[in-house]
């Protein structure tokens, strides 16, 4: 009989510990998110009362008729890949280089770091103002053409631009992965090899890069989860233009439903980029767990 | 072969003169948040003729300034305690039993790490209102607590399992149980992991756009520091010495912030990565 008082006590108090974050989840995300499978399947303005069921075809809709979304797809997909590989091997360089223990380290750091600690949208207006504005002045200071190039107003810059700000404001959070994951590296594996005679490229390769691989897998990881959300810097920065050429699938998403008041479409393309990160993150944990075994 | 002397010299320098170019924008900003309209128009580059803080005076009193310091620092910190408490007693009771059902709850509350907020944003809008904490900063405080939640459950967790059990059953022999064991022996112990949660999520919180976005944008007493400034610069797009003033007003704290804390940070912040 005490026996089973006890477990009764046990289990009230599992419940009592576990309940409040339980609750907490479900209404920031379970919750809303069987809303959204159903909001999915229906057409809906948010004004008129009730939501419209239209089975699938908001998903027939998207797919198959909707450039906007092909469009911001291709562009988020180009983003995301020129970006995780960009801010990796900028970090990496900045890493190695704070490792060799100048004397402006602390400085170094700091000053690389600094965007990081900035909302998105402040950076995005930052940049905007140095775009539209500074430029002008540095170019009629310097004579350099670069900066009288309309960086926010043609397609294939504006791509540029929105790339390169959000790399300034976020390498030097994949600097310090990097830095701490090189002062794992164990000093006498590096001199070893200069004995040996390898030269700095050669130490590099062989053996910094190979004691790299948890952070490099760290750092893409995170690269990749944030570049396919892109949204705040291109809202401030170029507002989806010039032309509607920098809409990403989270801005367009964004569009459609805050914007367009298509609750039922919105929605539905909302669970197409769930399903998408949700198949690259088991991809990628996939790879990297074949890797880890191996290595 | 370590590069020589000479080689490290340029090296530094070049290091040096690259990290000013690097931060150069936002001294940009700084320098022409104390300029006049006509001095911005004229030269971006100039240093301002004179120190004045009129702008700032215009853009404190404009956008009521001490008023969305004192929203942001409600919403930071109850979010924060809220998900520091709720977060770390589940991640204790998950991680002392070993039943099915725990390991059941444990992916339960860490699997949201997988959904982005872009794709649930209007349904939680929607669950807001119905639940009357949208158009409040006690309300987006609370929501915080479910979306801080996964990563700070996965991040206790994962450091629960390392405290010997011999601890919990040394407290109890001294009568301490439930809550009190928790919070006298084992949250203590939690300090560092503690320390990293606070550091990722006061980032987050205090810079977050999209959800205080879509639930205390309505009025200007619910208003953020971030949302203000992005209402304030959409409003006076041609008066750039206004918007660089409220620009700088957003980012001062947080950068004062990291000036005084910024080993803290900067460990905090790898500390999260590595573990989440």
């Amino acid at each position: 009989m005490r026996r089973l008082g006890r477990k009764w006590g046990d289990k009230f108090e599992f419940g009592f510990f576990t309940l409040p974050v339980l609750l907490c989840v479900a209404v920031a995300f379970y919750i809303p998110f069987v809303m959204t499978i159903r909001y999915s399947l229906t057409k809906w303005n948010g004004i008129s009362k009730h939501p419209t069921f239209v089975g699938l075809d908001n998903f027939k809709q998207i797919f198959l008729h909707d450039a906007n979304f092909a469009a911001s797809a291709w562009f988020t997909l180009k983003y995301a890949v020129l970006y995780i590989i960009l801010v990796n091997v900028l970090a990496i360089l900045l890493a190695l280089v704070l490792d060799m223990k100048l004397k402006s380290t602390a400085w170094l750091r700091a000053a690389f770091f600094t965007p990081y600690i900035l909302s998105l949208v402040i950076v995005g207006f930052i940049w905007k103002f140095i775009f539209m504005q500074g430029f002008e002045s540095l170019g009629a200071s310097t004579g350099w053409s670069v900066f009288g190039l309309s960086w926010l107003g043609e397609p294939g810059l504006a791509f540029v631009s929105v790339l390169g700000v959000s790399i300034w404001q976020s390498v030097g959070f994949y600097m310090v992965i990097y830095i701490a994951g090189l002062q794992s590296v164990p000093e006498d594996l590096k001199e070893a090899a200069v004995m040996d005679g390898a030269g700095p490229f050669r130490r590099f390769f062989s053996i910094t890069l190979p004691l790299l691989a948890p952070s490099i897998t760290i750092s893409v990881f995170m690269a990749l989860t944030n570049s396919i959300k892109v949204f705040d810097v291109i809202l401030s920065l170029t507002g989806g233009g010039p032309g509607g050429t920098t809409y990403s699938v989270a801005y367009d998403i964004y569009r459609d439903t805050f914007q367009n008041n298509l609750y039922g479409y919105g929605t539905a393309k909302a669970l197409i980029l769930f399903v998408a990160v949700l198949l690259i993150t088991i991809v990628q944990l996939t790879i990297f767990k074949r890797r880890e075994v191996e290595a | 072969m370590k590069p020589n002397k000479a080689g490290r010299l340029v090296l530094e320098v070049f290091m040096v003169l690259l990290s000013v170019v690097f931060v150069y924008p936002l001294l940009l900003t700084i320098f022409n948040s104390f300029k006049s309209f006509q001095e911005v128009m004229t030269d971006v580059i100039a240093l301002p003729s004179k120190l004045s803080f009129t702008n700032y005076s215009y853009v404190w009193d404009f956008i009521d300034y001490p008023r969305l310091f004192l929203n942001n620092a409600i919403i930071t910190v109850l979010g924060l305690a809220g998900i520091v408490l709720v977060s770390s007693i589940a991640a204790y009771k998950l991680g002392r039993t070993k039943t099915r059902a725990s390991s059941f709850i444990y992916m339960l509350l860490i699997m949201p790490m997988l959904i982005p907020f872009q794709s649930i944003m209007l349904t939680v809008l929607q669950l807001a209102k119905d639940l009357h904490l949208s158009e409040s900063t006690w309300g987006l405080g609370i929501l915080y607590w479910g979306f801080g939640a996964p990563l700070a459950v996965f991040i206790y967790h994962g450091f629960v399992k390392g405290i010997p059990l011999e601890i919990d059953e040394s407290a109890k022999i001294d009568g301490a149980s439930g809550f009190r064991l928790f919070f006298t022996v084992i949250f203590p112990l939690l300090k560092s992991v503690t320390t990293t949660i606070i550091i990722i999520d006061v980032m987050w919180i205090w810079n977050d756009f999209l959800l205080p976005l879509l639930m205390v944008n309505g009025s200007p007493s619910t208003k953020t520091l971030t949302l203000a400034a992005y209402t304030f610069v959409g409003q006076y797009t041609s008066d750039w010495q206004y918007a660089m003033t409220a620009m700088v007003m957003a980012v001062l704290p947080s950068i004062i912030v990291f000036i005084l804390l910024q080993k803290y940070i900067v460990k905090g912040v790898v500390a999260g990565a590595v573990k989440g």
